[in-house]
């Protein structure tokens, strides 16, 4: 057997150089102190990525390959697992900031007492988060101009106060962002320029956003595109303090005898087993892997897996779900709409945002205008798939085609959750994660609502034929993770604390979106991205006094 | 030791034209696929899957040497670690999905029309692969009657999942590699001279060394300079209906 390598040991360990990871790695180092940073997947960087839809879109280059990390589905226990590529989120340095789309609004100030609001909903764990907004917001400010975002503040009506502007201008507009806001204008509702995690000028030696339309699933070539793989982690690697190394495979979660956690080991870019010790433990991984890293570092004394004397860890899990409606729109009548140009996104409206209980449902999303994809995955249901019907639809429809998305606010349902698959491993034979899910009888009457909803939009549009993509069951196609290890004051109803740390070892904490108490209706990333930073610098204020709690 | 990392993964300088005949089919399977994909997408007053050289891309993506072009498309990866292993499993599985299935409908021509699928007119080749398919022939979109499509072939738009071939049987799985080499960057051996692209109105880059530089734009069809309130704005009141 290769002997086991040992590497000094560290004051902070990060597993997972991705949103909350690299956002991590920049604060520890920045503050003087030495982090080492695991990454399963590889560093690439800005000029490995390219505008090829083949490579991205269909042959998986940032995404997992699904024959060496499969995971599995089902809807409820009693039915059988399916393999499925489901959350692709990359597994790479930048993680899910790689391939995003990079929508960055805040989260409202509602968002943060569902609970207190609402009430007890049947069926459903609702709960309030144990912070607010006014605790993230110098956060949420820090993250958009350290990032570097673009948007125009002020314009989403919604949003709670806020301490500064965005760091560049808005992003320009596109043809389908414009039928989009003009069909609003008509209905008496609003729209603005979707935050984003991009700048459009010249911002701290990063070039702008060149619109080349290759955006959403793929790498960016320019570095317009705020990845933490661009940002944050450079920034830590410029201070000699982050070691950082990728294509190292954590395998398990290792504990000292009085309970706290000693380190990992993992599997080196070589193939080598490594024992690394740290004195903090910090899960980046995303809610999915950090779940499963978790339950696999089983042991006598945690025996439903680390850090779960609640039994939550897993349990409660949310993922949106990207459903939309599809506008068909005549050519003879309609100037082209060139879906492809921008950023694969255009233009954004929170007007559907609240919970108005005359729509038979509780809360809402945010909805924006899209492409429907590039030349080779361009389609909707019901497209003529070979011979002439087919090319006529490509040519007539490609440049006369848009959608208005929705990303269903899912509700937290405990039985709703990730565990170990007990039959399917990955290639490194460790059992992979299996989903459990079925949507929240909300989840079906929001979406549904909304859907229909998009489609009144784009009728006022001008769009010919009109084509609901409603919700059937979650697939996990938005890569939002969130909610298996909740945050909470009690420890017997959450996994971490208000400061991500785990309630069982005090070492131990969870930076990713598997805190979230609640799903929200806007994208997570920026929310998990603040929160870290927000932690990060809690974990800073109070070892620096040598003290292990407040 | 060789790093097998992704990061590290050389370039080969190959290109996908650098042979004009097959590397992996027989001279008789490509003159079939060549048929079968002129058929998938047929040529009009625009070119079709023929001209694009679609049956090129499928040989090459077959060869197991083509998967992912460099960045700058100078040549293609040279695919290491575990993930070699799973291309090699993938591509050997869809070899023979092609090698059987070309077999089939090459039998299914000899025994209906007894004549090579090529030889055959265009309805004639319609009928076999309509019978290969299983399925009815694609109908026209209508955009001005009422049906409602909820469900049907082409499924929903691309999402954060990638749009596989894995699982799919033969006629399908020709149908979706059609697609991918009529519009797939050229550097894959389709799309020559950017046919795919011209017949449906995509300005794509002229390379992906393009992309990376940050060369390409699609400045032109979009509406710089608009303000928000967008509905309020001048460059937008010009688009008023």
């Amino acid at each position: 057997m290769i002997p086991r390598k040992k590497p000094e040991p560290v004051e902070v360990l990060i597993i997972g150089a991705g949103a909350s990871g690299g956002t991590a790695a920049k604060v520890f180092t920045e503050a003087g102190i030495r982090v080492v940073a695991l990454d399963r997947g590889p560093f690439l960087r800005n000029e490995q990525f390219s505008g090829d839809e083949l490579k991205y879109l269909n042959r998986n280059y940032v995404w997992p390959d699904p024959q060496l990390k499969p995971r599995t589905y089902r809807p409820d226990e009693e039915s059988p697992e399916e393999e499925v590529q489901f959350s692709p989120t990359p597994q790479g340095v930048g993680g899910g900031t790689i391939h995003w789309g990079g929508i960055v609004p805040r989260m409202t100030e509602d968002d943060f007492r569902l609970r207190s609001l609402h009430g007890d909903i049947p069926g459903a764990s609702l709960v309030d988060w144990p912070i607010e907004y006014g605790d993230l917001e110098p956060y949420y400010t820090r993250v958009e101009w350290e990032l570097g975002t673009s948007g125009l503040a002020g314009a989403n009506r919604w949003e709670g106060p806020r301490s500064k502007g965005y760091p560049t201008k808005p992003v320009e507009l596109t043809h389908y962002g414009r039928v989009f806001a003009q069909a609003m204008k008509k209905m008496g509702q609003s729209t603005f320029p979707i935050p984003q995690a991009m700048v459009t000028e010249p911002y701290r030696g990063r070039n702008p956003h060149v619109n080349s339309g290759f955006w959403q699933q793929y790498g960016d070539p320019v570095g317009a595109k705020s990845s933490t793989a661009n940002t944050f982690i450079p920034d830590a690697l410029a201070t000699g303090l982050l070691d950082l190394r990728p294509d190292c495979y954590v395998r398990e979660i290792v504990l000292h005898p009085d309970g706290t956690a000693k380190g990992v080991i993992y599997t080196d870019a070589d193939g080598n087993e490594v024992e690394q010790l740290a004195d903090i433990v910090i899960c980046c991984a995303g809610a999915i892997e950090t779940t499963r890293l978790l339950q696999l570092s089983k042991s006598a004394t945690h025996a439903n897996g680390l850090a779960n004397s609640s039994g939550l860890l897993g349990a409660n899990a949310t993922f949106h779900e990207y459903l939309f409606a599809i506008g068909l729109f005549d050519k003879e009548v309609v100037d082209p709409l060139y879906p492809w140009a921008g950023h694969y996104m255009n233009t954004m409206s929170f007007d559907y945002y609240q919970t108005d209980y005359g729509r038979g449902h509780m809360l809402g999303t945010l909805i924006f205008a899209s492409m429907l994809g590039h030349p080779v995955n361009w389609t909707f249901p019901g497209r003529p798939t070979w011979g002439q019907a087919s090319k006529d639809t490509d040519r007539d429809l490609f440049n006369h085609s848009m959608k208005l998305g929705v990303m269903v606010q899912d509700l937290p349902v405990e039985s709703n959750r990730v565990d170990l698959d007990p039959n399917v491993v990955d290639a490194w034979g460790l059992p992979v994660a299996r989903i459990t899910h079925t949507p929240h009888a909300n989840d079906f009457a929001q979406a549904k609502w909304q859907v229909a909803k998009n489609m009144e939009i784009l009728e006022v549009a001008g769009a010919s034929k009109i084509i609901p993509v409603n919700l059937e069951k979650i697939t996990g196609n938005c890569c939002h993770e969130m909610g298996t290890a909740r945050m909470g004051n009690d420890p017997s109803k959450s996994v971490v604390d208000k400061w991500c740390q785990t309630h069982d070892v005090p070492n131990l904490y969870i930076f990713d979106g598997s805190f979230f108490p609640t799903s929200t209706g806007v994208n997570p990333t920026l929310t998990i991205m603040a929160n870290a930073w927000r932690c990060t610098e809690r974990i800073i204020h109070v070892r620096g006094k040598g003290r292990t709690a407040d | 030791m060789v790093s097998q990392s992704q990061a590290h993964w050389p370039t080969v300088p190959i290109s996908a034209r650098d042979v004009d005949g097959p590397l992996f089919f027989t001279d008789d399977e490509w003159t079939l696929v060549r048929a079968a994909t002129a058929r998938i997408i047929p040529t009009d007053y625009d070119p079709g899957a023929a001209e694009a050289d679609v049956v090129r891309f499928l040989d090459r993506f077959l060869s197991g040497d083509f998967v992912y072009a460099s960045a700058t498309g100078d040549g293609f990866l040279e695919i290491r670690g575990k993930e070699a292993e799973a291309w090699q499993a993938r591509i050997r599985h869809r070899q023979s999905v092609y090698r059987e299935g070309l077999a089939a409908l090459k039998a299914l021509s000899l025994d209906k029309y007894a004549k090579d699928f090529h030889e055959l007119s265009d309805d004639e080749q319609d009928a076999l692969l309509v019978e290969t398919s299983g399925r009815p022939k694609p109908r026209h979109v209508q955009l001005h009657d009422d049906e409602i499509f909820n469900s049907g072939e082409g499924g929903p738009p691309p999402t954060n999942q990638p749009v596989s071939d894995a699982g799919l049987g033969f006629f399908d799985m020709l149908v979706a590699h059609t697609r991918q080499g009529f519009y797939a960057d050229p550097v894959y051996g389709g799309n020559k001279n950017f046919v795919g692209w011209r017949v449906i109105g995509f300005d794509g880059p002229k390379s992906l060394a393009d992309t990376v530089a940050g060369r390409y734009t699609t400045t032109d069809y979009m509406i710089m300079g608009a303000t928000w309130p967008y509905p309020q704005s001048p460059r937008v009141q010009r688009f008023g209906r």
